[in-house]
């Protein structure tokens, strides 16, 4: 059972966030290091556009991280989360979606039409991975038969979710990517749109925004450990390693998809995700459900 | 030095470059790419994340719209921006634009200036952001203002939804975008209604467009060997390749086509090339997502692009291996038909830019955004063609 963590956690846990996903983007740098690109971005001015709904721009640039981490109170290290709430899995699921309305606030507030097409494009990728990732996290808390994230994970002491769930745990890692509009799915903020929804924010600004995918993207590949990855569960090292450990291993593989494969349009990618991945995730919960009620 | 300007140093010491290209520059475009690879400054997408505005040859204005102030003023302080005229004073250029960058005494004037350009005045077709704007001033009298700008007035989308009306200009600086290039858009949402192709001039050239100069030079009757225009035809479709991969968001083989780019162009030995150019161009073709993603995009019926996005992005990459086999050919390029990397190469027919510019408003009318960019990074017109040719003599011709 999990216990739940001593108060000042929940201070850490912003910085621990932040220290993975400096250590991703590090590993990630093609030609700045993290350290610099920061810098360079605390140095810059912040600027905005002609009309633009300044309190808008700053609640959109804001709320990502401020998602981030909330949405990260329920993540365990090892066997402790810094909330252990009975329905962790949809706190979880509620804070993740606060990044729907960041990256749209983000893109209409600027009055930019770069960035407006940034922020249409969102919505429309929420509209494609919502579906099947939300089945998807619904299977491993029906395994589990409980919807707090440490009973999850205690339910993995002997198999892992994603071996006997592997459809679901595929689903959830495309839906990671999505909901960090990273790799791939960076549609959002692409440069074929001179950077979409961030097309139009510079200095402190983009830093917040831009930090703020990175921590969602770490938090998001981070809850498939306790969710389809046994969390801390594992021989000789202590809970708080391992989960360290297959959280980097997530975030190390959707490294290497970025390299491998270019932007999926949201098009392309609703078609798959209604036709192929909801059908699919909805087969999986039903064999998950069938199992649970057999044993 | 104080803590401020070693700060500022630390933090530009790799600053973001935005780089603009002006038609008939790509000489110029291509050593300061090349320049910019080997210091590894990244590139921005846009101006808002710039430090460093570097124009590849002296951007002219577009009839009386000064886009290149436009985007200058969009740049946030600290900043610099610079103009490359000369292909072989890039590096140097570049330095200067760093130092300028770095020079303290340079800031308060810079922030200024922004700060009172941020602020209202963006010239009239800036209103919506740093790329170009809402341009609603011929279309109708608009119902209303907000801050000085009009509203976007409504027109029924392709669903039969009354939808608000853009009327955007695309380009010119716009990343993985061919120079001088502007496309006069109406957008609903992210849906291209209509597009216009509003061409920037392209002025005289006492210089053959660069990625046709073999077979123009071979034209006028100059030697030159068939290995030298399979490297200049290898380099161009690598560099279309580039800049297609680009906008398809696949950073990762992109910067690997420009730097197999920059190396064909640098006189490597075809040896020297396979080991770059081989497994790129087998792992674009194979790779089934890009397929399912351009598969369909921009079809053209007939001619000599005639396919999807996709089917000219394989042309590019049999083009770019059957290159790579000739590069030491050392017969004339004389007895070869000419036949440049975009097309025919002669004197009597309009260049082969100008039917790809012609494709362009029909793909591009009902196409979503990034379908859009995808479409025109297929054709990839070369606006240089369509520069007259100044003879070293005075007379343009062409």
């Amino acid at each position: 059972m999990a216990e739940p963590a001593p108060p000042w956690a929940a201070l850490v846990l912003p910085l621990a966030l932040a220290l993975v996903a400096t250590a991703l983007a590090t590993a990630d740098a093609r030609s700045t290091g993290p350290g610099r690109e920061v810098l360079r971005l605390l140095v810059q001015q912040r600027r905005i556009t002609r009309a633009a709904d300044v309190p808008l721009v700053r609640l959109a640039t804001t709320l990502l991280p401020v998602a981030a981490v909330l949405a990260a109170a329920v993540l365990p290290l090892g066997f402790r989360p810094v909330s252990d709430l009975p329905d962790g899995i949809v706190w979880f699921n509620a804070m993740e979606a606060l990044a729907w309305a960041a990256v749209w606030l983000a893109g209409w507030g600027p009055n930019s039409t770069l960035s407006l097409i940034g922020g249409y494009r969102f919505l429309a990728q929420g509209l494609a991975y919502e579906l099947p990732h939300m089945l998807a996290i619904t299977t491993a808390a029906l395994g589990a038969q409980s919807l707090r994230v440490g009973a999850v994970a205690d339910a993995q002491a002997g198999l892992w979710f994603a071996v006997w769930m592997p459809a679901a745990f595929g689903i959830y890692l495309l839906s990671a990517l999505a909901m960090a509009f990273w790799g791939p799915f960076d549609q959002p903020v692409g440069r074929d749109t001179a950077g979409g929804a961030a097309a139009e924010l510079s200095g402190v600004d983009r830093l917040v925004f831009l930090g703020g995918r990175r921590l969602l993207l770490v938090v998001a590949a981070a809850f498939s450990v306790p969710l389809f990855l046994g969390g801390g569960h594992g021989p000789l090292l202590p809970g708080w390693a391992w989960t360290l450990i297959k959280t980097a291993a997530v975030l190390g593989l959707l490294l290497w998809v970025r390299r491998r494969v270019p932007t999926v349009r949201t098009e392309r990618y609703m078609e798959l995700s209604w036709v192929v991945l909801t059908p699919l995730a909805v087969a999986q919960a039903l064999v998950v459900a069938v199992v649970v009620l057999k044993k | 030095m104080d803590l401020r300007a070693r700060l500022t140093r630390a933090a530009l010491a790799r600053p973001a470059v935005l780089l603009a290209t002006s038609p008939g520059a790509t000489r110029e475009r291509l050593a300061v790419e090349a320049e910019l690879g080997r210091r590894g400054w990244p590139s921005a997408a846009g101006p808002a994340s710039a430090d460093l505005l570097v124009f590849a040859g002296v951007p002219l204005p577009l009839r009386d719209d000064d886009w290149a102030e436009r985007v200058w003023t969009a740049v946030p302080a600290p900043k610099a921006r610079v103009t490359v005229t000369d292909a072989e004073h890039a590096a140097h250029t570049l330095d200067h634009g760093h130092r300028t960058l770095l020079t303290p005494a340079a800031h308060p004037a810079e922030r200024h200036e922004t700060a009172t350009a941020a602020a209202p005045d963006h010239g009239p077709h800036d209103s919506q952001g740093s790329h170009g704007g809402m341009d609603h001033a011929h279309h109708g009298r608009p119902p209303g203002t907000v801050a000085g700008l009009p509203l976007a007035e409504r027109a029924e989308d392709r669903d039969g939804l009354r939808l608000d009306r853009l009327h955007v200009p695309l380009g010119p600086a716009l990343p993985d975008w061919p120079a001088g290039l502007v496309l006069r858009l109406e957008l609903q949402g992210d849906v291209v209604r209509r597009a216009e192709v509003d061409p920037m001039p392209t002025p005289a050239a006492s210089r053959p467009a660069f990625w046709s100069e073999p077979w123009l030079k071979a034209l006028a009757g100059e030697p030159g060997t068939s290995g030298e225009a399979a490297r200049r035809r290898c380099a161009a479709h690598l560099d279309s390749l580039g800049r297609f991969l680009g906008v398809a968001g696949w950073s990762d083989a992109a910067t690997r086509a420009r730097r197999a780019r920059d190396r064909t162009l640098g006189d490597a030995h075809g040896e020297e090339l396979r080991p770059l150019v081989h497994p790129l161009v087998r792992r674009v073709r194979k790779s089934r997502t890009l397929r399912w993603l351009t598969a369909g995009v921009g079809e053209l019926p007939g001619g000599p692009v005639a396919g999807d996005a996709h089917s000219r992005l394989i042309g590019w990459l049999d083009g770019i291996e059957y290159a790579l086999d000739a590069i030491g050919d050392r017969t004339p390029l004389a007895d070869h038909p000419l036949i440049g990397p975009r097309g025919r190469v002669d004197d009597t027919e309009a260049p082969a830019s100008r039917t790809l510019l012609a494709a362009l408003p029909a793909l591009l009318a009902g196409a979503e955004f990034a379908c859009a960019r995808l479409v025109v990074a297929s054709l990839d017109p070369d606006l240089d063609e369509l520069a007259a040719r100044r003879a070293p003599d005075g007379r343009t011709h062409g």
